[in-house]
């Protein structure tokens, strides 16, 4: 009668990463890997099921109770907060949030008031409020390093990996805003209402993390 | 310029018909349940002055709240919330009436919604308010009304119950700072269990550190009472834990094991709770569909010290959830049962026959055709039965 429990999962690396996960905690994730177009899918016995989706519709699929479950990216719930539970903070996808300047500036020095690009104006406009700084945000979709060449603005807040692609344009990380990692979010009512189904899970995945760091 | 004369503002709509007879149903389905416990209904303004909800305690964000200005330019509000206006109302106009008050209230409130999230701005509330008692039977009373409420829209329902003091007795134990405590407070309302170990971790071990740390984990059937108690972090702790067993186990009574759970780190968005908190959930929507609690600070900062409890229902929720049943009302009414002619000279006769065969209690519907023929088939093609004629020669008979 009841439907499975669904999770949505973040397309693209952190999904790559997911179905690794379960299927080293020994689901069947094999309609997944073969999903062609389609976006809903069984995993496993049927008793759970996937959905695909961008970042952000995660969050808004969790938040209305459609899924269950989701995985997707602290970045992205930094930046589109909302009601739900995080339940765990799965490891992969790690990276960080910082703020990057053209190699040797100095970014807090003069009166200016600065001007920051970023596909993350909310959090960027956090960062700075916490700093009691009064900063111009202008929200840019794309390369977002090209705003300070261009000079539109004087800095960036984006997402760091390696730091290779802010090299390879004369810019330089200046400061860290905050780790980032992928996360187990949870819907709070689903939390209650299929409380065995989702703590079996997370135990499982906790598990698999113990394990993983003992090995 | 545009012109935005045929949409409503985001987070409001349109009910139409089905919609309609179906809240209609759960408000009356309400009212009765509510006034069969003796409880009274009040009205309160839409607009109120903003320093109403502009508590010490600040439940309510000033960037969530529709503000204008009235003629003397004060700053107003659309009511964002129902109980802090009923406490206004007890604090004043009620201040001498006999205690406990039994108030119900059934009226919208209004929020600003983040954009684009297909959230309501407008939301009807039904709820009770019981004011005076601290007593755990003025609890139960609250409980046990939110339980039928409940079960009348679902047998499969869920409720939940909580304590707001838990949290408070942790963290007046806690060694930390206000700042620290804060992000401690989001942390275990959004059950962030990495960033609460992170937080935790940077704050000297403590027995209150240690419960914090399981609290948000502690929430489910009467086997988290065991478990909580080993985290006790002294008498305070222990006394508010087997309180909330006590009444757990009363409702377990009367509204059975599987319908009652507990969430121990249970908080709500508005911050004046002090006691008995509780939730109920229906399967098929997101968030919950009841909410209340016991607030006893409330009344005292309208300068009436007095204790109160209640509970309030998400009228549009329940509709939500309920439209999508099988049994759910259809959106058309059923045809009339006649249809009413009137030949021209005699509309006044017709609308006198109409009136004779309503109070008998038919539908009667007048039919605005210019012939007869018209009108049956008119009468044919919307399923009415009876066509009757009003014309001179009936009428002269």
């Amino acid at each position: 009668m009841t439907r499975p429990l669904r999770i949505a999962l973040t397309k693209g690396r952190l999904e790559k990463d997911t179905v690794g996960m379960l299927e080293q905690l020994g689901y069947d994730c094999t309609q997944v890997r073969e999903k062609g177009r389609r976006l809903i899918l069984p995993i496993g016995d049927g008793s759970i099921e996937c959905v695909l989706a961008k970042a952000n519709d995660v969050i808004t699929y969790v938040e209305h109770g459609v899924c269950d479950l989701g995985v997707v990216g602290k970045d992205t719930i930094l930046e589109m907060q909302g009601k739900f539970y995080e339940l765990l903070d799965l490891g992969f996808g790690r990276c960080k949030f910082a703020l990057a300047v053209k190699k040797g500036t100095d970014f807090y020095s003069g009166y200016g008031v600065k001007t920051i690009a970023s596909k993350y104006p909310n959090v960027t406009r956090r960062f700075f409020e916490a700093k009691g700084m009064d900063v111009d945000i202008v929200k840019i979709e794309g390369s977002v390093e090209l705003a300070p060449l261009l000079e539109l603005s004087d800095g960036i807040v984006d997402i760091v990996e390696t730091g290779t692609t802010l090299k390879e344009n004369g810019l330089e990380v200046y400061e860290d805003v905050c780790p980032i990692s992928a996360r187990l979010i949870a819907n709070s009512v689903s939390m209650k209402l299929r409380q065995s189904e989702i703590e079996t899970l997370v135990t499982k995945i906790e598990r698999y993390f113990e394990n993983k760091e003992e090995t | 310029m545009n012109k935005y004369d045929r949409i409503t503002p985001e987070g409001t709509r349109d009910s139409l018909f089905a919609e309609c007879t179906l809240r209609r149903d759960i408000e009356s389905r309400l009212h009765a349940l509510f006034s069969a416990r003796g409880y009274s209904e009040i009205i309160t303004p839409t607009l109120e002055f903003y320093d109403v909800f502009n508590r010490k305690a600040q439940p309510f964000p000033q960037e969530q709240m529709y503000k204008l200005t009235d003629a003397k330019g004060r700053l107003l509000v659309l009511r964002p919330d129902n109980t802090v206006p009923i406490a206004r109302v007890c604090a004043t106009r009620l201040r001498e009436s006999t205690l406990p008050l039994r108030l119900y209230y059934n009226q919208s409130i209004h929020v600003i919604s983040p954009s684009l999230k297909g959230r309501d701005d407008e939301i009807t509330q039904a709820g009770i308010e019981l004011i005076g008692s601290d007593s755990r039977m003025a609890d139960l009373e609250v409980i046990a009304a939110a339980v039928d409420a409940l079960r009348s829209f679902d047998p499969n329902y869920q409720l939940e119950l909580g304590n707001a003091a838990l949290f408070r007795v942790l963290m007046q134990q806690l060694p930390a700072s206000e700042t620290a405590k804060e992000q401690l407070r989001d942390c275990i309302e959004s059950k962030n269990f990495p960033a609460l170990g992170d937080l935790l971790d940077t704050l000297p071990d403590s027995p209150a550190a240690k419960a914090l740390r399981i609290l948000p984990r502690l929430f489910g059937g009467e086997e988290v009472f065991a478990k909580a108690a080993k985290y006790s972090t002294g008498d305070a702790f222990t006394a508010i834990l087997n309180d909330l067993h006590a009444l757990w186990k009363s409702v377990a009574e009367f509204a059975g094991k599987d319908r009652v759970s507990v969430d121990l780190s249970m908080m709500h968005r508005t911050d004046y709770y002090t006691g008995m908190i509780l939730r109920g959930y229906l399967s098929g929507y997101g968030e919950e569909i009841l909410s209340g609690g016991r607030y006893d600070n409330l009344l005292a900062e309208f300068g009436y010290d007095v204790p109160a409890t209640g509970f309030a229902v998400n009228v549009d929720a329940v509709t939500k959830v309920l439209s999508k049943r099988q049994d759910a009302p259809s959106g058309t009414l059923p045809p009339s049962n006649v249809l009413i002619w009137a030949a021209e000279g005699c509309e006044a006769a017709a609308v006198e026959a109409a009136t004779n065969m309503r109070a008998k209690g038919l539908v009667v519907e007048h039919s605005l055709s210019a012939t007869l023929a018209e009108a049956r088939a008119y009468a044919e093609a919307h399923g009415i039965d009876t066509v009757l004629p009003i014309e001179k020669t009936t009428e002269g008979a």
